[in-house]
């Protein structure tokens, strides 16, 4: 390749090299990178402007290292392929040259102009882009890190499989954990299964090992009967208040007098309980958490269905797939035919769908005004482990599995569906906006209830199915941790779920740095992935604490203390108490915003609303865009022949 | 060389954990759109003030297309704010002739390629049926 200097100078002081990556064909075929370079050669700023087969490669990264070692610019653009490939890559290259990773930009030339536009347009679109970035790259200011010390402290909310999971996890990596759990129990809803897929261990000896490890670690503190009730500060330094309390909910006190008169000891799993591991507070009190980190697992509930759905509430021989596992768990009688309630089951049938892909126009929003749109995905094998279960310890009972679809997505899991199609499951599909009615069984009938549904797979055809049991395949639905994310400011989906920034890009992260999630507080899983969750929640976390110190991107919002009169505008619509706060100017000039830059997250809310432009996010300026919007409406630049 | 500067500028504000990887993965899929189009990384578009729209159209862009993660914004309260920032702008849009057709708000998810496809083949019918803004005006005034 050849260096070409451009024989222009810059109108300011910036001095702005320009690198054009060739990407071994993927640009160059559809792109005259050699115009490109000239053209880039004439562009205001631009002191180099050169290109590559591969700038990514160590001759193409020496390249830009030479450069700036010997003073021939200050500041870099590479044209290349998406910045989420390579823009840590070139950062890092300034670096080695001892120039501010922050002055640096990426033109985007391969995934948005030479993989999908041709000829003479992907030159100059190329062009334009390149122009745009030269513009923002003359208007950067180099940045650091935000550095802010972290305690080596991470904080649990919930004590299901996923917050067990992650305070363990944490704890052997050497950060000390506060798990907090709101009842008095070790285990959440794991605790309620009997064996899991796709192992069919019993989830009680799972849930003990893993408890008893809990409990075992001196690391780890746990409270139980405990909820985060105030939180301040950010990552690295949070200050969490949480309340102990004796147990309110009916439900635990129930679960305790059990406990109580069956004698049993503190740390043993119960069945459908969970484990008790202390004993309960008999008076409120209050605990101070000094945390670097939280992971959030705070699970889910089963979805209710509303009474009359399916007959559920009117009808006794109504009931959940969660009911339904207890029931089979706790029968260990066994024989020829399930019985329920005295009654043997000859005929039965499994409903899917219940509360979840619900659809508008054909399902009822609950009181609410909540429609759970989304797939609840555990419901599918679950209800297949029941079916092969049931067909199992009770093969004289015969099943018929309704459903609209069945997604048995994960490793092991479609095995479930061959095997209780060989069991003799008789499954029948139907339509969304045609689900199966359930009613009581005509006079005379020997089952308490009867199934109508069209077969969709039987060209429509009516059946009507006499049944001793219904039972209703229910989703999941996020738990009400409404005030954890009124304290926490924390994002949630349309469903209602806690919402990660990115599954891909940035998993089981929230937007608040510091702040991850473990399990099904995110979306409906199954517990193997919940796990997954966790220990990635726990890893991340982990790593941030790891050194003793954050650095954050300095991407934040920074005021100027020239153009800001104190107005609040920003105080007002920042949704992160205490990130901007009003203090005096110095000299006496009144008021004046001032930034925490550990609690901004750089949503940029507050630049929109400031009459004045005072504040900016650090990288992302009003201004910067300004300048790429002037470049690309310009005039094109027209390359000089050679 | 065919200059970009005879058609009509299609200005995307993407933001950089939804639409503007979805950006990428219309490229990655090897789809043709319009080469009249630029995409802008945005942390979150929630940022620009009514100003920098009516600013743009002044300045020659054509066409705006935000491209949000919507409901999924990761950023509390963002979205919320930026539809509201919208409706504001669009009444100003009326307020000096301009075709509030020229600004749209959507949401593209990392893997939307034919959303994307979609809304730039969309705006660039707007603005092929408006030309360069302030046009409307003028031919509103004609008739």
């Amino acid at each position: 390749m050849t260096a070409e200097d451009s024989k222009k100078k810059p109108a300011g002081d910036e001095k702005v090299a320009v690198y054009i990556c060739h990407c071994g064909g993927n640009i160059s075929d559809h792109v005259d990178v050699e115009a490109l370079e000239r053209m880039a050669a004439e562009m205001p700023g631009v002191t180099v402007s050169r290109r590559n087969h591969f700038m990514c490669s160590d001759p193409g990264q020496n390249m830009i290292i030479e450069d700036l070692k010997a003073g021939k610019a200050d500041r870099i653009v590479v044209a290349s392929c998406s910045p989420a490939l390579h823009e840590t890559t070139f950062r890092r290259a300034a670096q080695r040259a001892g120039v501010n990773p922050y002055l640096y930009e990426h033109a985007n030339i391969r995934e948005q102009v030479s993989w999908v536009h041709h000829g003479d347009g992907a030159t100059a679109k190329a062009a334009a882009l390149v122009g745009a970035a030269v513009a923002k790259a003359r208007a950067l200011q180099p940045l650091e890190p935000i550095r802010v010390e972290a305690i080596r402290h991470a904080t649990v909310i919930g004590g299901g499989i996923a917050g067990l999971k992650a305070a363990r996890d944490l704890a052997i990596r050497g950060v000390k954990v506060a798990l907090v759990e709101k009842t008095p129990f070790l285990g959440g809803n794991f605790a309620k299964l009997d064996r899991v897929y796709p192992t069919q261990e019993k989830a009680g000896d799972l849930l003990t090992g893993l408890a008893a490890a809990v409990l075992a670690h001196p690391s780890i503190t746990v409270l139980t009967c405990a909820e985060m009730i105030a939180s301040e500060g950010y990552v690295g330094d949070f200050k969490l208040k949480v309340k102990r309390q004796p147990p309110q909910d009916a439900e635990d006190l129930d679960k305790l007098i059990q406990l109580k008169q069956a004698g049993t000891a503190k740390g043993t799993f119960v069945p459908f309980v969970g484990i008790l591991p202390f004993d309960v507070p008999v008076g409120e009190e209050t605990v101070d958490l000094a945390t670097g980190a939280v992971v959030l697992a705070t699970g889910f509930k089963h979805y209710t269905p509303p009474k009359g759905m399916y007959g559920y509430g009117d009808n006794p021989e109504v009931i959940t797939l969660p009911d339904l596992i207890k029931l089979m768990a706790e029968d260990t009688a066994g024989g020829g035919t399930l019985q329920v309630n005295g009654r043997p089951i000859k005929t039965m049938a499994m409903i899917r769908c219940v509360g979840s892909r619900q659809i508008p126009g054909i399902h009822e929003p609950d009181e609410k005004g909540n429609l759970n749109e989304y797939c609840s995905r555990v419901c599918c094998t679950a209800t297949l482990q029941a079916d092969r279960e049931l067909r199992e310890k009770y093969p004289e009972t015969v099943i018929y599995d309704f459903y609209r679809d069945i997604r048995a997505y994960g490793r092991g899991h479609e095995e479930y569906y061959v095997g209780a199609s060989r069991d003799g499951v008789l499954f029948v599909r139907f339509e969304a906006d045609a689900a199966p009615a359930v009613a009581r069984a005509p006079e005379g009938s020997e089952s308490p209830l009867s199934i109508t549904a069209k077969d969709t797979l039987l060209s429509g055809q009516d059946l009507e199915i006499p049944v001793d049991l219904v039972v209703l395949a229910v989703g999941m639905v996020p738990s009400d941790v409404s005030s954890i994310v009124d304290i926490m400011k924390l994002p949630v989906g349309a469903d209602r779920f806690l919402l990660e920034v990115h599954p891909k890009l940035r998993p089981v992260e929230l937007a608040t740095t510091g702040i991850l999630l473990a399990g099904t507080c995110q979306a409906p899983m199954d517990s193997t992935e919940a796990a997954q969750g966790a220990t990635a929640a726990s890893v991340k976390a982990a790593t941030i604490l790891s050194r003793g110190f954050v650095e954050l991107d300095p991407y934040v919002a920074a005021v100027n203390a020239d153009l800001c009169t104190g107005t609040g505008a920003c105080v007002e619509t920042c949704p992160h108490s205490g990130c901007i706060t009003l203090v005096d100017a110095a000299g006496g000039k009144g008021r004046m915003a001032k930034v925490n830059p550990a609690l901004c997250t750089g949503c940029g809310m507050c630049v929109a609303v400031c009459p004045n432009i005072a504040i900016e996010v650090n990288g992302w300026t009003l201004r910067q865009y300004e300048a790429m919007v002037d470049a690309i409406v310009g005039e094109p630049i027209v390359a000089e022949a050679e | 060389m065919a200059g970009q500067g005879t058609k009509p500028k299609i200005l995307i504000l993407a933001t950089e954990d939804c639409a503007y990887p979805g950006a990428n993965s219309v490229g990655q899929a090897h789809l043709a759109y319009a080469d009249n189009v630029y995409v802008l990384r945005t942390r979150e578009p929630a940022m620009f003030p009514e100003k920098f729209y009516l600013d743009c159209f002044a300045k020659g862009i054509a066409g705006i297309i935000i491209m949000s993660c919507g409901v999924e914004c990761p950023y509390e309260g963002a979205y919320p704010a930026l539809s509201k920032r919208i409706d504001r702008v669009y009444v100003s849009m009326k307020e000096r002739g301009l075709d509030p057709r020229r600004l749209r708000l959507t949401a593209i998810c990392t893997v939307c390629n034919r959303a994307f496809i979609n809304e730039v083949k969309k705006m660039n019918d707007v603005v092929s049926e408006l030309g360069m803004p302030g046009e409307e005006k003028m031919a509103t005034a004609a008739a």
